[in-house]
């Protein structure tokens, strides 16, 4: 079964052009363009790694971040952000994000970092 | 000349009026009191010539010549009181009131003296006597009738004198007093006036013929206070522009990287994909690739016009067609999101002079505001107005959305201030407000929570146009 990936960005071209790549790479990928039906949907069926905007208009990255963790504490949350604001990173990584991206994106980071967050937990962080 | 020295100069003229007022009541009283003086005298006199005149009697009836040397016994003492008095005397009844008495009493004693010269009876003799006797008692009756006259012609002259002073002392105060709150408080009323439009932001100085007086300095005080305010403000503009740079940059980098942000990932994913991409999605990613160049373009006119909006281009416009075509422009989207219009246009509204480009710009900002804060089934309504008194137009676009929060309201206005859940650059309303402010208007928004916003718009009427309104 492949892995299933799920993307969550306001911006409707960051979910679609990662889609096609990943899928290229033979993931499962989902996209949402606000947090709260991408949570609804986590509800209903877990997912490998969650790849996040952090500043959105509704819920932030952080909170779409917690929620990840207290549904699935072994989904792996990437975040993507426009600002590297230090704070919000300290923050993220207390709340155990996996990995933090600024914009713009390049997509060949993403990839290798969404490879390493499925390899298990006891053999590597990145 | 100063107030307080005006102040001092009118309560002096009034204290002199009282002192002259006072001086001649009691220059009455004195002159009654001395004129009382001599009718006292006069009741002493007029005993000693009535006992003259008993004695007299006497001498013609019982021919008794001892009667005689009682006459002349009581004349010498009547002519001691004279003399004694004659001092005081004077003053009340005159010089030649007092000779007639002496006269006439001299003439009593010659005659009487001749008599008892004369020793015998003789009718011409006594005859004289009585001649007189008669004379000096009409004399000195004469003299004491006109003073008691007298006295009461200047107890009736005081009564006249205290009631029309009593009369000139209270108009006067009413003068004074009036005098005084017009020399006072016109100045006060006029600087209120000023502190006024200074409050409001209008710096100009108090144009004012020069005053020697406390509200010459205080004129000068506002001038002085208002040119620093002036400069203060200018300073407070420039820190808050400075401020709003910080803001302007900050929010500036944000919107501009999820613009870049999408170039660069379609490009990336263009890149490694180019291959397994069929011709149409090619294409389609160059759409993608030019409309998020146009959005990016968007935000750099938006800013421009924020940074150094251009001056307004005024041309003769129709506020309502001009409304009208606005409404226009956004029909569309009213409609898909199934939003109602209503204009309420007042006629006969005169031209404005506006750059028609700006104002449309600003109009369909705030109908697509509107329109995104309403549910279907929403109303947006469009009112103007005139405003004569102070000689502007109002606009008022209302809407039934959800309304905007208080403590959103004092930053509207401010750039990169936004309350939409995506794609707002907030810069919408702050570009409109600079547009308005440069057409010498306001903008102001009054909202409540659940009910509905209403931006209203106010646009000067020009001089021109004011004639025929």
């Amino acid at each position: 079964m492949s892995h299933r990936i799920m993307i969550i960005d306001d911006e409707k071209i960051v979910g679609d052009m990662a889609k096609i790549s990943l899928e290229e790479e033979g993931y499962e990928v989902e996209t949402f363009l606000n947090a709260a039906p991408a949570l609804k949907k986590l509800e209903e069926e877990p997912f490998d790694v969650v790849v996040t905007d952090l500043k959105m208009k509704n819920i932030d990255g952080l909170e779409v971040l917690r929620k990840v963790k207290k549904l699935h504490p072994s989904t792996k949350v990437i975040m993507i952000t426009a600002f590297a604001n230090l704070d919000v990173a300290i923050e993220a990584i207390k709340e155990d994000v996996f990995d933090f991206f600024p914009k713009p994106v390049r997509i060949k980071e993403l990839k290798e970092s969404i490879r390493k967050a499925l390899i298990p937990d006891d053999q590597t962080k990145p | 000349m100063k107030i307080e020295r005006k102040i001092i100069l009118l309560n002096a003229i009034y204290l002199v009026l009282i002192v002259i007022i006072g001086g001649s009541a009691i220059q009455s009283l004195n002159s009654v009191s001395s004129k009382q003086r001599f009718l006292e005298i006069a009741d002493d006199l007029n005993t000693s010539f009535l006992e003259m005149r008993l004695s007299e009697k006497n001498y013609f009836l019982f021919n008794n010549i001892t009667a005689l040397y009682e006459i002349k016994t009581n004349i010498s003492k009547a002519n001691d009181v004279l003399d004694s008095v004659k001092d005081d005397i004077i003053p009340v009844i005159g010089e030649s009131s007092y000779n007639e008495l002496k006269r006439g009493l001299y003439n009593y004693n010659v005659a009487v003296t001749e008599a008892i010269d004369n020793g015998s009876w003789n009718g011409e003799i006594a005859d004289n006597i009585r001649t007189k006797g008669h004379d000096l008692e009409d004399t000195s009756s004469r003299i004491t009738k006109l003073e008691r006259e007298h006295i009461s012609n200047i107890i009736y002259r005081s009564k006249l004198l205290l009631f029309s002073s009593f009369f000139a002392v209270i108009v006067t105060a009413l003068i004074v007093s009036r005098v005084v709150s017009r020399m006072v408080l016109k100045p006060i009323k006029y600087i209120e006036l000023q502190a006024r439009s200074i409050a409001a932001g209008d710096y100009s100085k108090i144009e004012s013929p020069i005053r020697r007086d406390e509200f010459g300095v205080v004129i000068e005080a506002i001038n002085t206070m208002s040119e620093e305010l002036e400069q203060r403000e200018e300073e407070l503009i420039q820190s808050k522009k400075l401020a709003s740079m910080g803001v302007l940059v900050a929010g500036v980098a944000h919107e501009l990287n999820n613009p870049v942000n999408n170039i660069s990932m379609i490009a990336q994913t263009y890149e490694e994909m180019y291959d397994k991409l069929t011709p149409t999605q090619r294409l389609e990613f160059m759409k993608k690739v030019d409309q998020e160049s146009e959005r990016i373009k968007q935000i750099v006119d938006n800013l421009l016009d924020f940074a150094k909006p251009r001056e307004p281009r005024l041309s003769k416009v129709d506020i309502n067609e001009l409304l009208r075509k606005a409404l226009l422009l956004v029909q569309n989207s009213l409609n898909v999101a199934n939003i109602k219009s209503r204009v309420e246009l007042a006629e006969g509204l005169p031209q404005l002079l506006l750059d028609e480009n700006q104002m449309q710009q600003v109009l369909v900002n705030l109908f697509i505001n509107a329109a995104q804060a309403m549910r279907p089934e929403g109303r947006l309504t469009v009112r103007t107005s005139l405003d004569s008194e102070n000689g502007m137009v109002e606009i008022r676009i209302t809407d039934t959305g959800k309304g905007i929060p208080s403590e959103y309201i004092p930053h509207i206005f401010d750039p990169f201030f936004s309350t939409k859940e995506e794609g707002g650059t907030g810069l919408g309303l702050s570009v409109s407000y600079s547009i308005i402010k440069s057409h010498g208007g306001n903008i102001k928004v009054d909202s409540r929570m659940g009910l509905g916003t209403t931006f209203t718009i106010q646009l000067p009427v020009n001089d021109e146009e004011k004639g025929r309104v």
